[in-house]
């Protein structure tokens, strides 16, 4: 049986308790679960105070409009952070700073080299889901659940890019 | 639905979710890239749980006509070309759109940088977006699923891909035992290879 307390459930367990957390997204906010849009919501409105023309963007104007979806949609995925941390205190589990697959991945222990591929890596994750108008979350628990065959397509695309960056940019770890 | 009360629900199942990303231990860099290097499959074991679990939520929501669907239109050389895009920034930053957060909570740092990353991102292709919507977001197929294509229900259609998936998920669990890719600290990190750093066949990295 699973406890708060262990350091690793099993997979299908997770699994089972995140396909599950579709009822009160579908119910609740009438959402499909997501969370490439709330980069948006957060990004364009740090942005809007440096240039407040980018609200002139309706794509802008639309992500960070008072909107439950939307504000929903950012708290779910701040809180992300929350959920892992309390996870993690009920566990003990100690975490380095960086993990210590990077410095075999990488070839290097530089935490700057690190730091600098982790930007670059946020990058085009945001503005590759933002093209695919979603992301493992939006397009892969939720589009395929649905069947949707767009969604069937991206996730495809996302483990070929991934797999063939894993494989030819980053050392085997 | 008033702003307060869709924040507090987002917040009350943002922690549910980060809870059981860090418990199934996928949010590591070391599952991650594991996954990507095809050495681990707990990414995929579940992902895979997770969609067929959806699906059989939303074949009961759905077809007892308590909720309507919400799939996203179909456009294709979007879904392509951002997918690849972003399957390079899973695979470089060992983490997704989500699980950025998870290891921001689990004190990973380099996850700031990603989070960094991924708000200017999200902000570059927000100036882009008016010339994409012009050009790869002009022309889709609409909202079109799977079960609509075959002219059955999407309550059989789903039910159908969770038969699928259970299928898949019990061949790779009999395949590859999670509890033997999860590592001495449960993080996917199996530990250097003997012929890993020495093997003089390797490819060189790009980076």
């Amino acid at each position: 049986m699973p406890t708060l307390t262990d350091r690793a459930w099993s997979p299908y367990v997770a699994g089972i308790l995140i396909g599950l957390l579709q009822i009160p997204a579908f119910m609740i906010i009438e959402t499909a679960l997501g969370a490439s849009s709330s980069y948006v919501t957060v990004g364009g409105l740090i942005a809007s105070w440096m240039d407040p023309s980018i609200l002139h963007i309706d794509y802008v104007a639309k992500h960070i409009a008072a909107t439950a979806k939307n504000w929903w949609q950012v708290a779910f995925v701040g809180s992300i952070a929350i959920g892992a941390l309390l996870s993690m205190r009920l566990s003990g589990a100690k975490r380095q700073a960086i993990s210590p697959i990077w410095e075999r991945a990488l070839g290097s222990a530089s935490p700057a080299k690190r730091y600098a591929v982790a930007f670059v890596a946020g990058f085009l994750m945001l503005f590759g889901a933002r093209i695919a108008d979603g992301c493992t979350s939006g397009h892969g628990l939720s589009g395929m659940a649905q069947l949707a065959v767009g969604s069937t397509v991206a996730v495809a695309a996302m483990f070929t890019g991934g797999i063939a960056a894993a494989l030819l940019l980053l050392r085997r770890i | 639905m008033s702003l307060s009360i869709a924040i507090i629900v987002g917040i009350l199942m943002g922690t549910v979710f980060g809870f059981a990303l860090e418990k199934s231990r996928v949010f590591e860099p070391g599952i991650i890239v594991g996954q990507m290097q095809l050495r681990n499959f707990i990414m995929l074991k579940v992902f895979l749980t997770a969609v067929a679990t959806g699906a059989v939520v939303l074949a009961a929501l759905n077809g007892f006509g308590i909720v309507k669907l919400q799939p996203k239109a179909a456009l294709y050389a979007a879904d392509i070309i951002g997918g690849l895009i972003l399957g390079v920034g899973i695979a470089l930053a060992g983490a997704c759109p989500g699980t950025t957060l998870a290891q921001i909570g689990a004190g990973y740092r380099d996850a700031l940088f990603t989070l960094a990353g991924g708000l200017v991102g999200a902000v570059a292709f927000s100036y882009a977006q008016p010339w994409f919507n012009s050009t790869l977001l002009a022309n889709g197929d609409g909202k079109i699923i799977f079960s609509d294509l075959i002219g059955i229900p999407y309550w059989t259609g789903a039910l159908g891909l969770a038969a699928v998936l259970i299928v898949v998920i019990a061949l790779l669990e009999r395949w590859r035992p999670w509890r033997d890719e999860m590592g001495h600290d449960v993080d996917g990190d199996m530990g250097a290879v003997a012929s890993n750093r020495t093997s003089p066949v390797r490819m060189a990295p790009a980076e």
